[in-house]
């Protein structure tokens, strides 16, 4: 049997590992560096090229070349977070005729599982250089956040790459489950994951070997970039004070006010103090000006020190929902690179009363534990059980636009949930189950992901019929509901499958195209 | 263990002389290792409740098994030696002791050994030996445990998941992780298990299910009050059994464990579930809002903004569904809303009126008919005018509801058998329009209608036979 990787499929980097004699490894790509970038970009003369060949000729070849494709993925053209990376993104963004996002590179359009499926084949040759074999079989990870559609698009790249994707699990129970390999005993960990747009807390338990999720949370408008603009508007004010000039209209000097704040901040998290100087940065009657800043690891703090405490609120909620008192956590396991800044850790090791733990890497943890997850399936000798949870709640509309939620976020999988619901109106013969996935109270704003009758309801003044609805997620995050009339034992039933943004025929011809390009490649 | 289905060995050897010793109570005596003794596990059940203190009339009452069974048992351990009797009278606290830190613990394996003793019929378990498969990826010993674990399902979920009743959240968090570690159907991803993947599913979800409810006191309480009215016999059990308290919740709830999996319907289990948790707060939030929007409804009502008033009360509706107060209101406004026009067209009978007229009177009936749903006019209309537009289901509707409000008016009748006799059912219409003669002998309308089914009856007939 071949072996199973695990991929974490990061919005600027990939990172493939796998479990090698009970131990899990990242693996390196054949510039010998661990993680990959997550690009893909179509050269001058037609080639087409992935990773750090992509990443390399970014900057001289900016509109051809996708990346970030997972900010995109899974979502419609409208949503907001799709508007927001047009406007930052320098490779044009079309609508697609599923209302889906499509990346337009090089003169052909893309759809993003597509950008995610030339990544992950790339993931996957890069493995398969490394093991000498064939890979087929990939667990996958995705941000806590993400809903159906992102997952099965996630799903659907896999496919495009050629690999058979066993699971989707949320990248900070892959990275409990890295920390959590070869550990013996009881242990509560909390996963803080603040990358590059998002943050993610997640608490769980690692017990016996079997790692279940308590509770998650989070901003997902809360992240290392924050910290960047913090940096730049700090940067726009002193401008003013100093030279008089405002540089907030000025669209280049703020992109290099944003590419020059990110560096000085990643700086900040080794050195003391590093100078941001940026020449020519505008220019007037007088002529040209330059920026000529110092900035310390010390103002830096306190330009973000209110973002760093906002993450702490999540991770207080997050705790409540868990059930427990931060002090009761046994590890803190840090993700993501801006956990690398020095505040960072000492704001979280004072809220945990504990320094978070040292033995991983942030940018390989999810990674790992995604390889964990695939041994732990597969491999008989591995003895770790991942209690696997539904992303979001699952419920029925009724009456009045509510949405009754029958099984709640953060459940645990395989699960069966009922409830008796009724009838409002006197003899009504037949109800709707609506079934819908969200967060919100009412129905309008939830995902409808499937709907069915159920009639022949004997006649009866309203409030009096019993109809029990069930819904059922197998292990494979199967949903099936049903619903049965308990004076008639009628029964309807649906089982709801999660669609992405593509049909199956979509992804056979983009399957075949690759075919046929991998083969023009070869030949 | 070994042996699921020998309950009866032996059975015939010893019979009679039982009802009488329902007082004694039994021990194991000092040779007995009931490891060697080869039992099935509803008998393993039963001697691992046999302790010394607890009555034969007690055990035949706990033991898992019909009475019966439970006398045939020990009269042949008695018979065996395997047990001796301590004594006529229950002892008191202290015979109670030698087993009670067992108990306290219930262990997992206690529990394993009890788990097949729940459903039995006619003395035999019923765990389907007929699936164990030893071409599986999946030891036949395994396969075993699944099965004996699968059938005992229904037990009270504290039992289920072999920890006392009551106990802490960390005991039960343990075992529902052993639990899982052993029955997750990830544990055999990509194995070949045949049908033991839904089994283990269901059993997974039902161990989920039990760490649920145990691990919140909230549920916890509903679960156990609704098992106490539904467990028979045991209050009046609980006070002639010793005092350790972990042992009193074991007995109770293996007497109900014999019992309940029949008794309790699934409606009821579903209701002791309680699946989601009401958020008071947010209703009586959401109730107040209602309130509030209902009495801006009413102001605007009152200064004539009709418009205004009906897209507030529509609003209170969405914020408090369940209030037909609102609902009423908004039946009335709507009522005069539509005003003369609605007065003047309802004034006409149906049978006059344009099919424009018709639907019409029909969107207006049916805008009003879900705010006042048992008004016989109303439904007395709306089967008019559905019987007029040829909607003969709708109009059987209106009628039945008619009807069910008012039985014993005559028009009512002979609209349904109008209604039937469109709809061809003859016999139905016959018996509407004697119906309405009954309650009406003046009725000439009804009298014509009669005659002139049963002529077109007879006609029918007639033509049918030459």
């Amino acid at each position: 049997m071949s072996r199973v990787i695990g991929i974490d499929l990061g919005t600027t980097n990939s990172c493939v590992s796998v479990v090698e004699n009970g131990q899990s490894t990242v693996i390196p790509n054949s510039g010998g560096y661990k993680t990959t970038p997550s690009m893909f970009g179509i050269s001058q003369d037609g080639r087409r090229l992935v990773g750090h060949l992509a990443k390399r000729q970014a900057i001289t070849n900016a509109r051809n070349t996708a990346f970030a494709a997972k900010r995109l993925i899974g979502r419609r053209f409208d949503d907001p977070e799709v508007q927001k990376t047009i406007e930052l993104s320098p490779y044009e963004i079309v609508r697609g005729p599923n209302d889906d996002p499509r990346i337009k590179i090089g003169g052909k359009t893309f759809t993003c599982p597509e950008i995610a499926g030339i990544v992950l084949r790339e993931m996957k040759r890069v493995a398969e250089e490394y093991l000498s074999e064939t890979v087929h079989e990939a667990v996958i990870t995705v941000p806590a956040y993400f809903n159906d559609t992102q997952r099965q698009c996630t799903k659907d790249a896999g496919k495009i790459a050629g690999l058979e994707v066993l699971r989707i699990i949320n990248e900070p129970t892959a990275a409990a489950l890295s920390y959590g390999m070869n550990r013996e005993g009881d242990e509560k960990i909390a996963v803080y994951d603040l990358g590059g747009g998002t943050f993610d807390i997640s608490i769980l338990e690692m017990s016996e070997g079997v790692i279940e999720v308590l509770a998650t949370s989070g901003n997902t408008f809360l992240g290392g970039e924050d910290f960047d603009r913090r940096i730049v508007q700090h940067l726009i004010k002193w401008f003013e004070e100093t030279e008089g000039m405002d540089l907030r209209g000025d669209t280049m000097a703020l992109q290099r006010l944003k590419d020059a704040s990110e560096k000085a901040k990643c700086d900040l998290s080794m050195r003391d103090v590093v100078e941001i100087n940026l020449p020519f940065i505008a220019s007037d009657s007088e002529g040209p000006r330059h920026l000529n800043y110092e900035l310390t690891r010390e103002s830096l703090e306190n330009l973000v020190h209110d973002v760093v405490e906002g993450t702490l609120k999540s991770v207080e909620q997050c705790c409540v929902d868990a059930g427990i008192q931060a002090q009761d956590i046994d590890q803190v396991v840090l993700v993501g690179g801006q956990t690398r800044m020095p505040l960072v850790q000492k704001r979280v090791a004072e809220y945990f009363g504990k320094r978070p733990h040292k033995g991983v890497n942030p940018d390989e943890v999810v990674g790992l534990g995604a390889a964990v997850q695939a041994a732990a399936l597969l491999d008989s000798d591995n003895d770790m059980l991942l209690l696997d949870v539904t992303p979001l709640s699952l419920g029925i509309g009724t009456y009045g636009g509510h949405f009754a939620r029958l099984i709640e976020r953060n459940t645990t999988v395989p699960v069966s949930k009922g409830h008796i619901f009724t009838t409002t109106r006197d003899n009504q013969s037949a109800v709707k189950i609506r079934v819908l996935q969200g967060e919100s109270d009412m129905a309008a704003e939830s995902d409808l992901l499937g709907e069915f009758v159920l009639s022949g309801i004997r006649p009866a003044p309203k409030g009096e019929p019993e109809i029990e609805v069930s819904f059922d997620i197998d292990a494979n995050g199967i949903v099936s509901v049903s619903a049965r009339d308990l004076a008639t034992g009628k029964e309807q039933s649906i089982t709801v499958s999660s669609t992405g943004t593509l049909s199956d025929t979509e992804i056979d011809e983009i399957i075949q195209a690759h075919d046929i390009y991998e083969v023009e490649l070869k030949g | 263990m070994e042996s699921l289905s020998t309950a009866m060995d032996g059975v015939d050897r010893v019979l009679g002389n039982v009802p009488d010793q329902k007082e004694q109570v039994l021990a194991r005596s000092k040779e007995c290792d009931a490891t060697r003794l080869n039992l099935s596990s509803a008998e393993g059940y039963l001697i691992s409740r046999i302790d010394g203190a607890t009555s034969w009339r007690l055990l035949r009452e706990i033991g898992g098994i019909p009475s019966d069974q439970v006398d045939i048992c020990l009269s042949r351990w008695i018979a065996e030696g395997t047990l001796e009797i301590v004594a006529g009278k229950a002892p008191k606290k202290a015979a109670a002791r030698p087993k009670s830190e067992s108990k306290a613990g219930l262990t997992i394996a206690d529990a394993q050994s009890s788990a097949s003793a729940e459903r039995v019929e006619d003395g035999y378990l019923v765990t389907d030996e007929g699936a164990l498969d030893d071409r599986l990826d999946i030891s036949l010993n395994i396969q075993k445990r699944i099965l004996e674990f699968e059938v005992g399902l229904g037990r009270p979920y504290h039992v289920l998941l072999g920890v006392a009743r009551g106990a802490d959240p960390k005991t039960v968090k343990r075992a529902y992780l052993s639990l899982s570690k052993e029955f997750h159907p990830d544990r055999y991803f990509r194995k070949e298990i045949g049908g033991y993947g839904e089994r283990l599913d269901r059993i997974f979800k039902k161990v989920l299910e039990a760490h649920e409810i145990l691990s919140d006191p909230e549920l916890c309480q509903v679960q156990n009050l609704s098992a106490n009215l539904n467990g028979a016999g045991s209050a009046d059990l609980a006070p002639n059994v010793a005092p350790s308290v972990s042992l009193l919740d074991s007995v109770e709830s293996a007497s109900q464990s014999s019992v309940p999996s029949r008794e309790l319907s699934k409606l009821e289990r579903l209701r002791q579930r309680m699946p989601f948790k009401i958020n008071h707060a947010a209703i009586a939030e959401r109730r107040a809002r209602a309130d509030e929007i209902f009495r801006a409804a009413q102001a605007s009502q009152q200064s004539g903004r009709l418009t205004e008033a009906e897209a507030s009360l529509r609003i209170a509706i969405s914020f408090d569904p369940g209030r037909s107060e609102f609902k009423e209101a908004l039946g009335s406004l709507r009522m005069a809303a539509a005003g003369t026009r609605a007065t003047q067209l309802l004034a006409k009978p149906s049978d006059r009126m344009s099919s424009g007229e018709l639907f019409e009177a029909l969107s207006l009936l049916e805008d009003v008919l879900p705010y006042r749903p048992h008004d016989p006019e109303l439904n007395e209309r709306a089967a008019r005018v559905c019987l007029q537009l040829g909607r003969l289901d709708d109009a059987r509707e209106y009628a039945d509801t008619l009807l069910l409000r008012s039985p014993e008016s005559a028009p009512a009748h002979m609209l349904l058998g109008r209604i039937h006799r469109d709809c061809g059912e003859m016999d139905e219409a016959v018996s509407a329009f004697e119906k309405a003669l009954k309650f009406d002998e003046e009725d000439l309308e009804a009298r014509r209608a009669l005659a002139s089914v049963r002529i077109g009856a007879r006609d029918a007939a007639r033509g049918e036979k030459s």
